[in-house]
């Protein structure tokens, strides 16, 4: 951004600014009063009946709210995820989707942390993953985001690994009304959205439609596959971060019903690095998730017993043009040449539906008891693919011959029960338990126990058990014609068992600290590794890994008008084969943040972040990748008395080389850099 | 000569007639321009003019805070059976167009909401009466000329609550600074005598008294018969010595401890009672209502809070052996 243009953005925010401060001085004495009475503005929610129930474990968990992500200038889900402690977002190669490394857990697709919106999981068949073609997701529908560290199988299920995120979007309650918003911002980045919330009758309504674009940030790539395996390459080029977006969601409800859809498009996404980790400039990607949920709650149906029962539906397709290998790139033996490049388009196409009743019942005294049980389907229905790896330079369609996958479902049928027994005057014992069917692998089940000590009226002691399974993937059992990655029907789920002592300490008021301490152990890990009989890399459960580490948080409000917070999260995991660090993962990860509300409606928020202690996967002989550190900068006006609020930040601002680490054994040697120092704008203006 | 005299005496009728109704012509002329010029000079009395309309001010602040004032709207327009104009005000609205407004729409009363609404209705009209919500609490010449609901919690229903959570709840102490909201104490005493209930007021003026008294308090205090009343008092609840001396001893000793100010609730207290702000916009409505029937009748005064929800804290009721179930909201742990 050249320096003329900040000046002028500078100048007309302050004129701005200057123009709207009049407007704010007698309102500001009703919202003290309200301040006073009702003290956190999550508390109006709660008292206004428009939060939505937490689904509540004993559990470590994070919860980040709507003003926490409007503080921080976050205009991405990975930048407020970032935030949250003993969990880093790294990258992948393929289109730099997020991987979420959380306590040292993390491998190249991440299935094993599972992604709910309102509850619901958006988890694709594929690789058991969010999506191969993520390309974000934006934040100005989120009312908050929760995040259990640790397995959640005995609630939640599958995939439940290493952690559950569940992204609570907006109702009605929470928007109040209609806005309009814009953002633009470096790399061509542009994005306008709308948000409506009204209460109709007895009907709530809300909706959100948003439509974005970026050329993405253009970092220097060196060196890629191509270049290492002698062939045509583009490297040293830029990265291609290049996406187009829109999103929508609605959502209306009563007392008792609750009707949600929502719909993700990502079209034109660039490669990033690479799906071969070769830089692609002419490769595109198509993602579409279309979802719809309808929830039947009864509070009260006898007395003590509420019950839930909810159908949902998510749809993904996904659409691929690769070219993996840029052209004249060359495989020997047997010594074939693709004029034309490497170039591959799988498409996919699936469907879930799920089914599911809970209920919870309070009549026993000092027992409170949750069931549930229901069903899924998970349909990968339709496959299309098309190459030229046989019949090079021609693109030749070989859905009916040699496609990366046939189309395959899995029926998944599941029970669970929970109590939460307050056995003597303090303390409480939580044991859940849950089992899981599936069609393909067969059977799991997972329980967790939680002993709760309210030890004082401003602290609490917890010990956590749980156990969690990731099931295979379609690719881990059904790939086919991939010799790097070859299917295996005969797998068993991966398991994770964690043990966690974790303390909630209000120091005093204005001060509160968290201390948790864990240990983990993961077996039958699934990868695709060598086999005898075969040349191919098969799926197979070959790993064990386990690790141990903690997680430190503070709040403080140190003045009325300031407040800082941070946490320091520590992890060493081992993979038992090797016998060395699992690497990737940080060892050590600190992170600081200070929000000044130096005048009414008015707040700085300064982030630090630190990233340190990454080792290398075993195998993988490149030097240690460096630590870093990165601060950003946003400036907000909330518009509390006025209809119209802005934010002005920088990201990165001191322009640190900062970087995630490609995968062992190093086809992209120098690793993934991450945006350089970047600026954004933002408007948002009620109707 | 008969004839021309007939017609002499009908005609001088007829021109008599002609005449006389040009004089009254004139006359009532003369008669109408007085009156009208009295009625120019004399401000013309609303009642007789038919302003029977309600209209209510909200101050225009942004969500969440914005929806509590809408919904003591949505209790207006409940409780009347009909859609009413409301007007989100702010200290820059143009308080000639709301006059106009209000004119035109034949309003009769303001309900004033906020602090904001009542400095807006203020300015608007001397003449339009005034119903008052959504204030804390209003300066005392404000208060004797039109009735305010205060969001204050009437005493007499918290006391009633504490006594069915521990029904064997005999005592309930109080420190406060007799600086503010005296009138609530003496409610409270009201209210205390008529649920068998014995009020211990105990005085501080500053924080290291208010201090002492709790600790005497807490120290003689018997869990199963004494409860703790934390009143909306800056002083004697003072939120970062007095507030954390009082939950850890109300926890270390088991003696319940209740306020009026629910923001104590997330802190750890036992319970609070919380603005029902629908019921309470039912509750202004009526009160306008009344104003508008009953055009001499003197309603006026503050009226603590009695359209309430309670709120309790479920980890607090669980520790001190108290059902938590009895709460219409608990505050999340």
């Amino acid at each position: 951004m050249s320096k003329p243009d900040n000046v002028v953005i500078a100048k007309w925010l302050t004129l701005a600014s200057l123009l709207l401060t009049c407007h704010q001085v007698n309102a500001q004495s009703d919202m003290e009063d309200l301040a006073m009475l009702y003290g956190d503005k999550s508390f109006i929610s709660i008292a206004t009946g428009s939060a939505q129930p937490i689904a509540r474990a004993p559990s470590v968990a994070t919860v980040v709210t709507s003003e926490d992500i409007a503080a921080i200038g976050a205009n991405d889900l990975d930048e407020v995820l970032e935030t949250v402690p003993g969990l880093h977002v790294s990258r992948s190669p393929i289109g730099y989707n997020p991987i979420y490394s959380i306590r040292g857990i993390a491998t190249q697709f991440n299935p094993q942390v599972l992604m709910l919106i309102n509850g619901i999981p958006i988890t694709g068949a594929y690789v058991g993953n969010r999506s191969q073609i993520w390309a974000g997701m934006p934040v100005e529908n989120i009312a908050r985001i929760e995040v259990i560290r640790g397995p959640g199988s005995a609630l939640y299920g599958a995939d439940a690994f290493s952690g559950v995120i569940n992204i609570i979007t907006k109702t009605a309650g929470d928007v109040q009304g209609a806005q309009v918003g814009a953002r633009v911002g470096s790399f061509n980045t542009r994005d306008g959205w709308m948000q409506y919330g009204n209460t109709v009758g007895d009907f709530k309504i809300a909706a959100y439609v948003r439509a974005g674009q970026t050329d993405g940030q253009k970092n220097t790539i060196d060196a890629d596959a191509a270049t290492l395996t002698g062939n045509p390459s583009y490297a040293p080029g830029t990265l291609y971060l290049g996406r187009d977006a829109i999103d929508g969601r609605f959502d209306i409800s009563n007392e008792k019903w609750q009707l949600r859809a929502g719909y993700q498009r990502r079209y034109n996404a660039e490669t990033g690095a690479g799906v071969a980790s070769a830089l692609d400039p002419v490769g595109t990607n198509f993602g579409e998730r279309i979802n719809a949920d309808l929830t039947y709650t009864e509070q009260n149906l006898i007395p003590d017993l509420g019950v839930t029962a909810q159908i949902s539906y998510l749809h993904l397709v996904e659409k691929s043009d690769l070219t993996l290998f840029p052209p004249g790139y060359t495989v020997t033996p047997p010594g074939i040449t693709y004029p034309n490049g490497l170039i591959g388009n799988p498409y996919k196409w699936e469907r879930h539906y799920r089914f599911n009743l809970s209920a919870n019942y309070s009549g026993v005294d000092n027992h409170k008891l949750r069931f549930g049980a229901g069903t899924q389907t998970d349909d990968m229905y339709r496959i299309q693919d098309s190459n030229n790896f046989l019949t090079p330079p021609i693109v030749v369609d070989v859905t009916d011959t040699l496609p990366f996958m046939t189309p395959h479902n899995r029926r998944v049928s599941f029970a669970y029960a929970q109590d939460e027994w307050n056995f003597t005057q303090d303390w409480y014992l939580t044991a859940g338990i849950r089992q899981d069917r599936y069609s393909d692998f067969g059977q799991t089940t997972n329980p967790r126990i939680a002993l709760v000590w309210d030890t004082a009226y401003n602290m609490t002691s917890k010990l956590l058990y749980g156990k969690a399974f990731r099931p295979p993937s379609f690719a881990e059992l059904y790939n086919i014609n991939n010799p790097v990655a070859t299917g295996n029907q005969d797998l068993n789920p991966e398991t994770n068992e964690t043990v966690e002592l974790a303390f909630d300490w209000q120091v005093k008021n204005g001060l509160h600290a968290n201390l948790n301490l864990f240990r983990y152990h993961m077996k039958d890990i699934l990868r695709f590794a060598p086999k005898a009989g075969t040349a191919a890399l098969v799926a197979q459960n070959t790993g064990r890994q386990h690790g141990s580490g903690g997680e430190v948080e503070l709040v403080w409000d140190a003045s009325a008008t300031l407040r800082l917070s941070g946490n320091y999260a520590y992890q060493r995991s081992i993979d038992e084969a090797s016998n060395q660090d699992a690497g990737n993962a940080p060892s050590h990860q600190a992170y600081g943040r200070a929000d000044w509300h130096f005048l009414q409606g008015w707040n700085l928020n300064t982030q630090f972040n630190y990233v340190a202690g990454r080792k290398r996967e075993p195998g993988d002989l490149r030097p240690r990748i460096a630590d870093y550190h990165t601060v950003d900068m946003t400036l907000r006006n909330g518009g509390h008395d006025s209809d119209l609020s802005y934010a002005f930040s920088v990201r990165n601002l001191f322009d640190a080389d900062a970087r995630e680490p490609s995968p062992a054994p190093g086809l992209i040697p120098d690793d993934l850099p991450l945006a350089p120092r970047e600026w954004r704008v933002e408007l948002n203006y009620k109707l | 000569m008969s004839g021309l005299i007939r017609f002499l005496e009908i005609g001088c009728r007829h021109v008599w007639a002609v005449l006389s109704a040009r004089a009254q012509f004139s006359i009532s002329k003369l008669v109408c321009a007085g009156c009208l010029a009295l009625a120019l000079a004399l401000p013309a009395p609303t009642a007789w003019a038919g302003n029977d309309q309600i209209a209510v001010f909200y101050p225009d602040i942004g969500p969440p805070y914005r929806g509590i004032f809408e919904e003591m709207v949505k209790g207006v327009e409940d409780k009347l059976g009909r859609d009413i104009y409301s007007y989100p005000v702010r200290s820059t609205t143009d308080t000639d167009d709301l006059r106009n407004n209000l004119t035109s729409q034949h309003t009769g009363v303001i309900i004033a909401l906020g602090r904001q609404g009542l400095k807006s209705a203020n300015m608007v009209n001397g003449d339009i009466r005034l119903v008052v919500g959504g204030v804390m609490t209003v300066p005392d010449e404000d208060a004797r000329k039109q009735p305010v609901i205060s969001l204050t919690p009437d005493p007499e229903l918290l006391f009633r609550h504490m006594k069915n959570l521990r029904p064997g709840t005999k005592r309930v102490f109080a420190v406060y600074n007799p600086a503010y909201n005296s009138w609530v104490m003496k409610l409270a005493g009201k209210a205390a005598k008529s649920l068998g209930l014995e009020l211990v007021l105990l005085e501080a003026q500053d924080v290291r008294t208010a201090v002492q008294h709790y600790k005497k308090i807490f120290d003689e205090a018997d869990s199963k018969r004494d409860t703790v009343w934390l009143p909306q008092d800056p002083t004697s609840v003072e939120e970062s010595s007095v507030l954390p001396l009082i939950l850890q001893k109300s926890w270390s000793k088991g003696v319940a401890v209740f306020s009026s100010n629910f923001n104590h609730v997330r802190r750890g207290v036992l319970f609070s009672l919380f603005p029902d702000n629908i019921g309470l916009g039912g509750s202004l409505a009526v009160l306008a209502q009344d104003i508008l029937e009953s055009k001499n009748k003197k309603v006026e005064g503050i009226y603590p809070l009695r359209d309430v929800v309670s709120v309790g804290n479920q980890r607090t009721a669980k520790h001190l052996g108290i059902d938590g179930g009895d709460f219409d909201m608990s505050v999340p742990q």
